[in-house]
Parts: structure tokens; sequence; C-alpha cells
């Protein structure tokens, strides 16, 4: 990725800087890649078009669309889908949104059989990392948040919210996936409390304030990842808590100037939604 | 073709290239001493137990089907294994792994090498990872034998922010104090390789084009017990090649074919050149994370993954044969027979320990 030689300071904010940055990886097709020069791939690029408001991104995303409405990276026995609930966030209204939007609602996880050694609702079935597999908290919570925002009244919404209720660690927050395994208490990551999290706003007042109680002590705990501090940071925002959003947002800012997180586009696009004017996600865009 | 002229790993596709599934591929050359990632035709599914939240354990296809051609793989020959030991992670790392890379014949001249880890989790309670020190050690001993380039690289399975992982972790320090780059594969452009084995529906593979345009790929994993593996070694290690965002955090669907099923197939598309060991400190029960450190005081350099494994096995107490896909894997992909591998360190059964197995691993490999 570009390590442009913007600095904040003199009138220069953290936001420009990961927003020049971000800008500066953009493909001539218009989108964006997972890093700088690799081929456009929806979840980044999706993520930037919300970041820098970027309507030629929103255009690769409307080229890039799979016949069944559907985004991700490949297509075969692996066939990742989890982009879908972001692009459909980042694309105007219009057919392409839509038909994100109506696979978001058919897509399931796998049926899978009870296992004493790692206690959950199998009949949870939430939305997987790839298809015919199981229903995951991150892949889960994305598609939550999409329908949340552009179609409230989906019967699955509901559903996806039990999962994430089922699967929250003990004492609150989430780990990738699973609450317990083989009698261990799984610990919570800041990085996917806070993807459950923005996807929890406004459906159950219980889950999220268990799950913000968690977020405030793992982003500390985790302060050195851009991803993890950034998304907290959306969170906080969205949550409308002053004083985690002024000390998150302190954290960021080192982060920023010291240089790109590992080249990774999707961390950089979170931080300039983190630190932009307006907060995503709160309301339908 | 590499852009210093060396032929490309083996037969692979541009990422956005179209799928194939179901079309039988030309094989490329058929040279055992180049890395060759070959489709061979048709596919055998292999399933095991039924499958329980998306975790299926053991699998591993049947003695009487091979899942493989023969003519892909020739007969395991001898392989060379070097168990050194070593109590600390102080001064002399460096050294000793020179020492173990001499003893086992590593030839890395000219190369691009890039040296996978075992980056997981940050835990300061627990030894979860290969040791940033020992692998900046590695890289240096790479390079003064030669390699034009080290680079390390990893796509931990369960945590997508792996900057947080990798700064709390120590390996970026350890890596930038000697200028060594680190990659994180979940964000590399992805090559789309043909499998050669048929243990899962799987068919082919996504890799990181840094790992497939490697000259020489080292896996560097921890001693560590696995409670839906057994062990965990520098076969296993090969699940963290796979980009999360292709295949999720976790890679679900790995476990979804068989655990024991993916670690043969990932294993034998990359096809590791060499495997060092970090069981200096390792780790005994709930591993691969939760797990306590054992001091076992030892780094296993070897030519061969399949024989390094088994006597990584063997230090741990395990009985190599009786982990499913460690014996399957020494049917094609190298050496289980003890009689086969050199000692061209320390034997390895005077410095082998009873590990604590894990809670629910899925073979009864415990020997004795």
């Amino acid at each position: 990725m570009c390590r442009c030689t913007v600095r904040v300071g003199d009138g220069v904010t953290g936001s420009d800087v990961a927003a020049r940055r971000l800008g500066a990886v953009q493909n001539p097709d218009g989108g964006f890649g997972p890093r700088a020069g690799a081929p456009s791939e929806p979840e980044p690029t999706a993520l930037a078009a919300i970041a820098l408001d970027d309507p030629a991104a929103r255009a690769w995303l409307e080229a890039n669309q799979r016949d069944d409405g559907s985004y991700g990276v490949v297509d075969g026995y692996v066939r990742d889908e989890v982009a879908t609930g972001l692009a459909a966030l980042a694309l105007d209204p219009g057919s392409a949104r839509e038909r994100a939007l109506d696979r978001l609602e058919v897509l399931e996880g796998a049926p899978a059989d009870p296992n004493e050694a790692i206690p959950l609702d199998v009949g949870l079935l939430g939305w997987p990392w790839t298809r015919d597999t199981f229903g995951w908290v991150e892949p889960t919570a994305r598609a939550v948040l999409a329908l949340r925002l552009l179609r409230p009244g989906s019967p699955r919404v509901a559903g996806g919210v039990a999962l994430l209720r089922d699967r929250r660690a003990v004492g609150g927050g989430w780990n990738y996936g699973n609450r317990e395994v083989l009698g261990q208490e799984l610990p919570p990551f800041a990085q996917t409390t806070a993807v459950a999290m923005l996807a929890l706003h406004g459906l159950d007042d219980e889950l999220e304030s268990e799950g913000a109680s968690a977020l405030r002590r793992l982003w500390r705990e985790e302060h050195t990842g851009t991803i993890s501090v950034a998304l907290s940071l959306v969170v906080f925002r969205m949550r409308e808590e002053q004083d985690e959003v002024r000390a998150a947002r302190a954290a960021l800012q080192p982060l920023i100037e010291d240089g790109d997180p590992l080249g990774d586009t999707v961390a950089e696009a979170w931080a300039v939604i983190a630190l932009g004017e307006h907060v995503p996600f709160r309301e339908a865009p | 073709m590499t852009p210093d002229g060396r032929p490309a790993r083996g037969h692979e596709h541009e990422q956005g290239d179209p799928p194939d599934h179901g079309r039988a591929r030309d094989h490329g050359p058929a040279d055992p001493s180049r890395r060759r990632f070959l489709r061979a035709a048709g596919i055998g599914i292999a399933i095991g137990s039924a499958a329980s939240v998306g975790l299926r354990l053991g699998g591993v296809i049947g003695p009487d089907e091979p899942a493989w051609d023969r003519g892909d793989f020739p007969e395991p020959g001898t392989a060379r294994v070097a168990v050194l030991p070593a109590s600390s992670y102080g001064d002399g790392l460096e050294s000793l792994v020179l020492d173990g890379l001499r003893a086992i014949g590593a030839d890395v001249g000219g190369a691009r090498v890039m040296l996978k880890p075992n980056l997981v989790e940050y835990d300061p309670t627990r030894p979860v990872n290969t040791d940033p020190r020992l692998v900046a050690a590695t890289a240096l001993a790479l390079r003064r034998l030669g390699a034009v380039s080290v680079t390390v690289g990893e796509a931990p399975g369960h945590r997508r922010d792996l900057h947080y992982v990798a700064t709390r972790s120590g390996l970026l320090e350890a890596l930038g104090e000697i200028h060594v780059p680190f990659v994180d594969f979940n964000t590399e452009p992805v090559r789309r390789v043909e499998l050669q084995t048929r243990y899962t529906p799987l068919e082919q593979l996504w890799l990181p084009a840094s790992v497939v345009e490697a000259d020489v790929v080292v896996s560097m994993p921890k001693l560590k017990t696995h409670h839906w593996a057994d062990v965990t070694l520098s076969l296993k290690n090969c699940f963290g090649f796979l980009p999360g965002r292709v295949y999720g955090w976790p890679k679900n669907v790995l476990h979804w074919v068989g655990i024991q099923n993916s670690i043969l197939e990932i294993a034998t598309a990359v096809r590791p050149d060499y495997a060092i060991v970090d069981g200096i400190v390792a780790m005994e029960g709930d591993g691969p994370i939760r797990g306590s450190a054992v001091d076992a005081g030892v780094v296993v350099f070897g030519d061969d993954p399949v024989a390094t494994d088994t006597i990584g096995a063997t230090l741990m107490g395990f009985d190599p044969e009786r982990i499913d896909y460690l014996a399957e894997a020494g049917r094609f992909l190298g050496q289980v027979d003890r009689s086969k591998i050199d000692d061209a360190g320390e034997p390895p059964d005077r410095l082998a320990q009873v590990f604590e197995r894990a809670p629910t691993a899925s073979t009864e490999g415990r020997s004795g």
C-alpha cells in the first residue's frame, strides 16, 4: 500500500491521512483490492465506497455482482459470500442492492448435529463464511447489519439476533464463533464483538449493553490492532459513548500515522469510516 | 515462469480466471524435484464421522482406495531429520539453526524463501506461537546460507486482526529489527491451485501468490498437541497458508470436509521443502491454544515434513503411525518409517517425553 507522505498537523487530520492513503490504492477499474496492486474485490471495494463515498467503487460493485445477487472472491466448491451485506450497504438504492438483499434472505448456514464438546443451539443457522458450511458470528452479524438497515422487516433478523445471543461469550462479547469448547470458555475478541455490536444496534438492549461493556475492555487490550480499534470506534460513535470515542480516537491516530496496517485495505477503510464526519450504520444509508 | 527465470511452483491460475470444476487439466512435467500443483482427474469424497457444528474428525480415506495417483508420487525415500537440544530462546539461536539446517543438507542458495511460523493468538501465559526469536534467528540463518530473500507470512485461523496478533506477539518487532518482511496471507492476491489428491471434494485450493511463487517453503510450527488432530506440527501448520478472506475465520469449510483430510490436501498442495519445529517450550494438554507449557528443550529440523512430524510426534510420546493423517501421509507424501529417517542430530527417543494428550484427540495415538 502507498505510504503517503502526508502527516497529521497543519489542518491535516488523521482521517485525511487515512483517506488519502486509501484513495491512492484504488484500481483503475474503480474497485479496491485487499492490498495495493491486488485485483479489486467486493469487501475492500464496498468498505472503500462507504468510507470515501466513491461512485467509481459503487460502479465496480454494480458491475461485479454475481447472478444470484451475492458478492465474493472465489466460486467453486468453496464459494465465499460474506461481502454481500457490506456491498448492499455500499450500493445506491436500486436493483443491485435489492438482489444482494434477496440473496442474504435466502442464504443460511448448513445444519449440523449437536456436539457436546461445543454446546450451542445448532437449530440457529445464521449465515456461513462459505456456502454449505456452518453459520458463524461475523457473517451473521454482517448480514443482520445489512438487513437491519435496509430490510428491517426481514424475518431473518430475529434468527440472526438469536444466534448472536446463543454464541456470546460468558460475560459478554463474542469470540469468532463459539462460547465454549471442551469445557473451556472461549474469550471474546474486540473485532468480532464490534462487528456483532454494529449488527445489534437497537435490536436487543440487554445484548447490546453486555457487549458494550465487554468492548470497553477488549479494545484497550487489543489497542495495537488497527481494525479492532477502528471498528470499536465506529461502535462507540454509533452508541454516542463520548468518553470511549475520545479514547479510541486517540488510540487510532498513532496507528494510522505509523503507516498502513500490514497493507490491509479493509483495515484502512474501517479507519477512514471510524474517523469520518458521519457515523454510518446507525440509520439506513 | 517467475521473474527470475525459475519455473513457477506448479499449475496455478491467476485470480480472476474462470473456475473449471469437473474438467481434467493437462499435467505439467513430472519433475519431482520441483513443487507441483497438479490436479488428478476425478474426485473422491472422504467424509468421516457425521458433521457436528461444522467439524468432522478423522475421516482419512481407506487404505484400499488411494486418494492419489501413484504416477504423481514416487515412493517416499530416505529423509533426514535433526533433533537439536536447546534450553532457551536466548543467545546462540542463529548458530543453532545454522547447525540444524546444515545437518539436514538444506539448500537455499539463491532461493526466495517463504517462512511460515505458527502464529495463532496472543496469550502471554501460554506457548501458543512459534517463538518470534526463533523465527528471526531462522531468517538470519537462511540468509547466511545464501537465500536471496526471506519473507515471513501467516494467515491465522480465527483472528481477523492479524495486525494485533503480529504486534503483541512480538513477531513484527523481531522481524523489523532484522529487516525481514512480513506478509499477511489474508490480503495477498490468490492463485487457484489444482489438487493432486482426492481426500476432500475441494478439487482446488486458493493459495497466496507469494507462496506459490516462492522457491523454498519452510513450515515452522510449534510442538503442540491438538484437540482435533492429536498433534499440530509442520503438516497441520499448512492450514495457515490459506487466506481467511476466501475460507473465513475460522476456515470452516476445511473442517467441514474433514480436518485430517484437509491437512493432507493442503500439505500436498503446498509441499513444504523443509520443516523446523519449535520445541524449546512446547504445549501439552488442550492444544493448540489452551494447553500448558512443557519444557521439551528441542528444535527439530527436517528435509521432509512428514518425517519431521514423525519425529515430532515421537518426541511427544505419540506413536506416529497411529495418528491418522500422518500415517496416511507416509504412504505417498513423505517418510514415516523410522528405519528410513536418518537421525542427523540427537537420538529422538532419548529426548522424548510423555505429553499430556488433548482431551478429545481423535485417535489413540499414545504409544506405550
